[in-house]
């Protein structure tokens, strides 16, 4: 009785009063379009609701859907944001919305066509000079350039709001680098995995024709006519807020995410730099704004983007959508001329109005801001990061005659709007349904004669009820944005998939790329070997006695002072200081991600590493890597016998997680130039890790040292091989036989070598370079030493007790791998920092 | 009169530098007063391209990169150069007793006329010249009501050079213009930036222009590229100030090009890929020339 009256309660939605409820007319009934949404959840009840809410969660999680933020302390992405009940939208009111984006899309197009081109516009008086003057976005290098058939704009997107009697305003026009259909159609894919029956009760929009479209038609934009023309997407990098999206987009699309240093002009040409040399590119969709996309004839405090390329889109030899300088129609002092240039340029009247703005630039409309200033917010005329709007309505006297001063003496820098009240849609909360405030953004894309406009939008809500801010940096949420249809569509044959398209040629890898897959491997090497060296060492602290063979304490803080984890006095205090300063050792490796050598610190770099290569990597690598990183950023146990508890536990747990890292990776990469970077990243570490252990462990060990040989088989994984092949007690020489000289040992330092010896010479080293490359002669160098010497040789202490011979020999192999590193870099990786000249 | 102009710049690098792509903005533009009979740029080490264009504002541009290992750089232009009295000079005797500043400023605000129009684009914020209630503090005292433009511009031009000190080493790096005023010392790229704010900031238009100056005169800021202050005056045309030398420009002033600041017009500039620390050496040398020595 108590159960069903909550859950009546919960599904109970109160719109607010004064403002358009998107999905009721009144308090109780549903507006015809949304009736088979609300029965279909009403009768799938408020708890399975949410239920199915939490998986979207968790698809969201594991998908690594995010969105950075700005100014986050922690530097880190925010997993997406939203709501399962999507906002749905009638058939006829979305035909009346497609017409008039197209229009408004076309219409912009023509302006930037005229600004940048004859500015008859300017001359004719329609559009005042000083928004072209003054507007920061307006980029006088670009002035003249004409695009491939005239198109500036490819894409586009708008932000709508409805007020209160139902019409749909334009809140802000999106030119430059529109973001957001990416996470459109991630809402679209998490909704219809968590309400698929829902979703095909609803007969919904399909998205996919729309993004087919648009990637056809950047192909077909492309200059030159290459039959399989090049397109590149560019990003700032995994710091942007959109980061996500890019990444997404480009693995949606099969185009490679670039970075500006990816990217090189010559000839007023664009390459990209591959580890085979430099390939042509034809067009680049980009994502960065256009100011920083060319240091030299752009922005001048900024070095992201790619020297030259203005001058290589004037020779016409590339194409870039949207066009440099297309940023300039997101001013929205544009607003209030819209009207009569759609008249004088289409023809044609405004299909749907924009908020109701005034430019301070203007005498008339100034005076009434000024007279009016309480019932308007004040926004930059163009936007610049930084400048927020301002609301005079809730500011005292004085502080509104000094934003009136401000207006005054720079007018054009200012623009008024009338504030929407905008429309309200129920959203799921703890508590039961809730009214929020939504901003409708859609979007539209060039498709060779037209602008489609995408069937269905990212759909964003406030986060309080009463707050008429929506913004996805200040926390705010999305929906899924449901068209309906009475047609039945041909749904694509890719309906929703996700395609990892493979690179044309194995040598078109980028070679920043292979820079990040070589230190992923060397990394995640390197966390290995941390756990590992842990795992082998904990026990033997957390027994009371010695058992056995098992290490003792001095062999233990031998080993780790020798391999520089612990200080070289640690020796020389008393037994229970040596117990205490290992186990705080063993115990920061663990749980302590600041400490350098540790393995939280290292797991970081891991991270730092992946974030490029989010589009190259499977998203059962992602998920095995968000694993990982979830395990060591749990908080330390209170006491300090849990945590060397805890810690086996997560030790050897995180064996298991890293061997399925190293599975996938193994399994799921083809073998190209990026897998066997990749690898050459591992070998090498491995085959570093692994002589530094010999040196201390058996060259610079005691005489008595077993205990010491027994540790490094246990971390080397190979105690049982020796077992069964030697049946006999720890001797050096059979020590060193299966750890230094055995090629069949995958853990061995010969088996590394091997390894990484058929790697550079698998390298397209041919494509640049006929003579046999430096890399190879190292590899085969070193290789050759280790199979030339003697196990029984090495073993052997001369007069002073020493194992000279290996020592010699250990040390000529770190300097050779070392070298062989060096080579590899400058020869593939080479990424020499770009600089300025001092301008004089 | 006729000049040789010789305008060096080299760059020396600490670490090589495998390939550099650069622009220079150092031929003497033609216009009424100016005739450039020769011009020779020469590029060490030599560049793989060379490529000559107009920018935005009408200035010669010379692209060039160079893609070989090399751990120094230099850029020599050689032009020969005739300069003369200026029309606008004349034109600006006849307008000037009657045009106010307020009248000039309304002129521009409406800008109804073909040359008016393009004017109109120098009133804006650029990137190193904002307008700033500070800069226009500091030219109220000498715009009183209606003063005559061309009045006014001489004594703001003249007061920069009386009350800024000339430091050649104050600004290795670029200082904000605020504290170049507030500082009150700097070079002539700072006089002519503050010059420009100021007069931005009442709303009148005003432009960079980079040149040079006759060498062997009691100048300041010959040895190396020049900066002074173009306004535009209604009626007349674009009169030239040179605030570091408290003079207008007449026939010891060689003009390279013109931007609403320094970075549209700066002489020469580039991005290079490794390089270090580097040290950068200009030297410009303009000495008269008979007609005779022409080659």
């Amino acid at each position: 009785m108590r159960s069903a009256k909550t859950r009546e309660h919960k599904w109970r939605y109160q719109p607010v009063e004064d403002h358009w409820d998107e999905a009721s007319w009144h308090a109780r009934f549903p507006r015809r379009h949304w009736r088979q949404l609300m029965v279909s959840l009403g009768r799938m009840g408020f708890d399975q609701l949410s239920r199915r809410w939490r998986a979207g969660q968790q698809v969201i999680q594991t998908n690594g859907i995010t969105y950075n933020v700005y100014g986050d302390p922690q530097g880190k992405e925010r997993p997406w944001s939203m709501d399962p009940i999507p906002l749905v939208m009638d058939e006829r009111e979305w035909s009346g919305i497609e017409r008039a984006i197209g229009q408004r899309a076309t219409l912009l197009n023509a302006i930037l066509g005229d600004l940048y081109g004859p500015r008859n516009l300017i001359h004719q008086r329609s559009l005042p000079a000083a928004l072209l003057f003054a507007n920061p976005n307006f980029l006088r290098a670009c002035s003249g350039i004409v695009p491939p058939q005239g198109l500036y704009l490819h894409s586009y997107a708008a932000d709508l709001g409805r007020s209160p009697d139902g019409t749909w305003w334009v809140i802000s026009d999106r030119t430059q680098a529109p973001s957001g259909v990416g996470y459109a159609l991630e809402n679209r894919l998490v909704s219809a995995r968590t309400l698929p029956s829902v979703f095909n009760q609803c007969r919904v929009r399909q998205l996919n024709r729309f993004f087919d479209e648009h990637r056809d038609s950047l192909m077909a934009m492309a200059p030159n006519h290459r039959t399989t023309p090049r397109v590149v997407l560019l990003t700032p990098g995994p710091h942007n807020e959109t980061y996500f999206e890019h990444s997404f987009l480009a693995r949606h699309w099969g185009f490679p995410l670039v970075e500006g240093a990816d990217l090189a002009v010559r000839d007023n040409r664009v390459f990209l730099k591959t580890l085979a040399g430099l390939e042509p590119v034809d067009m680049i969709l980009r994502r960065m704004d256009d100011n920083f996309c060319d240091p030299l004839e752009l922005r001048g405090d900024s070095l992201l983007g790619i020297p030259g390329l203005v001058q290589a889109v004037r020779s016409g030899n590339v194409a870039i959508a949207n066009s440099l300088g297309s940023g300039l129609m997101e001013s929205g002092a544009h607003m209030a001329f819209l009207p009569a240039l759609s008249r004088q340029l289409l023809g044609e009247e405004l299909q749907m109005p924009s908020v109701a703005t005034w430019w301070c630039g203007d005498t008339g409309p100034r005076k009434h801001v000024l007279e009016d200033l309480e019932n308007v917010v004040i926004k930059p005329a163009f936007p610049r990061a930084g400048q927020r709007v301002e609301f005079p309505a809730t500011m005292s006297k004085a502080e509104r005659e000094e934003l009136a001063k401000r207006i005054e003496a720079a007018p054009e820098q200012f623009v008024a709007q009338e504030q929407v009240a905008l429309s309200t849609a129920p959203v799921r909360t703890d508590h039961g349904l809730a009214a929020r405030h939504v901003v409708l953004r859609v979007f539209a894309a060039w498709n060779g004669s037209g602008y489609s406009v995408m069937p269905g939008g990212l759909t964003r809500v406030s986060t309080e009820p009463r707050s008429l801010v929506v913004s996805m940096q200040l926390g705010g949420g999305s929906k899924d944005t449901w068209v309906l249809t009475s047609a039945e569509e041909h749904h694509a044959s890719r309906a929703g998939q996700l395609q990892i398209t493979e690179p044309r040629s194995p040598g078109e890898l980028p070679s920043r790329v292979a820079d990040n897959l070589f230190w992923l491997g060397r990394y995640a090497e390197r966390v290995e070997a941390g756990v590992r060296l842990v795992r082998s060492l904990l026990p033997a602290l957390s027994s009371e006695e010695d058992f056995g063979r098992a290490a003792t304490l001095e062999t233990i803080v031998h080993l780790l002072s020798g391999m520089g984890y612990l200080p070289a006095e640690a020796l020389d205090v008393s037994i229970a200081q040596q117990r205490w300063q290992t186990e705080r050792l063993l115990g920061n490796m663990v749980y302590d991600p600041t400490r350098s050598a540790g393995i939280g610190w290292n797991l970081k770099q891991v991270r730092r590493a992946t974030w490029p290569l989010k589009e190259r990597l499977s998203q059962d690598t992602w998920r095995v890597l968000q694993q990982l990183d979830r395990d060591f950023s749990s908080s330390t146990p209170a006491t300090s016998e849990q945590r060397l508890v805890v810690a086996m536990n997560l030790l050897d747990h995180a064996i298991v997680t890293l061997s399925a890292f190293g599975g996938l990776l193994m399994e799921n990469t083809t073998r190209g130039y990026g897998w066997r970077f990749l690898d050459i990243g591992r070998r090498l570490e491995r085959a570093l890790q692994m002589t530094e252990m010999l040196k201390v462990g058996v060259a610079q060990g005691p005489f008595e040292n077993e205990p010491y040989l027994d540790l490094l088989l246990q971390i080397a994984d190979s105690s049982i091989t020796y077992r069964t092949r030697y049946l006999t007690a720890l001797r050096t020489e059979y020590v060193l036989e299966l750890l230094l000289a055995d090629e069949t040992n995958p853990r061995s330092v010969a088996f590394q070598l091997l390894t990484l010896l058929d790697h550079v010479e698998n390298l397209p080293w041919q494509a640049v370079d006929t003579d046999m490359p430096l890399e190879v002669e190292i590899a085969a160098r070193i290789l050759e030493a280790v199979r030339m010497a003697q196990c029984e040789d090495l073993a052997t202490r001369d007069a002073a007790g020493n194992m000279g011979e290996l020592e010699e020999l250990l040390g000529r192999i770190k300097t050779d791998l070392c070298d062989l590193s060096d080579a590899l870099t400058a020869r593939y990786l080479s990424h020499l920092t770009i600089s300025r000249l001092t301008s004089v | 009169m006729l000049y040789q102009a010789t305008h060096t710049t080299r760059y020396l690098y600490d670490e090589p530098v495998s390939q550099c792509l650069s622009e220079a903005r150092v031929t003497p533009r033609v216009f009424p007063g100016q005739v450039l009979h020769q011009m020779r740029l020469h590029v060490e080490p030599e560049p793989a391209t060379l490529e000559r264009r107009k920018d935005y504002f009408g200035n010669d541009v010379n692209t060039f990169a160079v893609f070989r290992m090399h751990d120094k750089f230099s850029a020599t232009a050689i032009s020969v150069v005739e300069v003369a009295r200026r029309p606008v000079e004349d034109a600006a005797e006849v307008v000037a007793p009657g045009l106010s500043w307020e009248t000039a400023r309304d002129l521009l605000a409406e800008h109804a006329d073909a040359d008016t129009l393009p004017a109109y684009e120098f009133v804006f914020d650029s990137p190193f010249v904002a307008a700033a209630p500070e800069l226009a503090d500091y030219a109220k005292p000498t715009f009183a009501k209606g003063r005559p433009l061309v009045d006014a511009v001489s004594e703001l031009s003249h007061r920069i050079y009386k009350e800024f000190d000339y430091e050649p080493k104050s600004t290795s790096i670029e200082m904000p213009l605020l504290e170049v005023l507030e500082n009150r010392r700097g070079v002539c790229q700072d006089f002519a930036h503050v010059m420009i704010g100021a007069l931005r900031s009442l709303r009148l238009s005003a432009r960079y222009i980079s040149g040079y100056l006759k060498s062997g005169t009691t100048y300041q800021g010959a040895d190396a590229s020049h900066a002074w202050v173009s306004v535009f005056i209604p009626g007349a045309g674009w009169l030239d100030f040179d605030p570091t030398n408290d003079c207008r420009p007449t026939e010891g002033h060689i003009t390279l090009g013109w931007g609403r600041d320094y970075g549209d017009v700066t002489p020469v500039k580039g991005i290079a890929l490794g390089g270090g620390k580097q040290i950068v050496e200009v030297a410009v040398r303009v000495d008269p020339l008979l007609a005779s020595d022409q080659a």
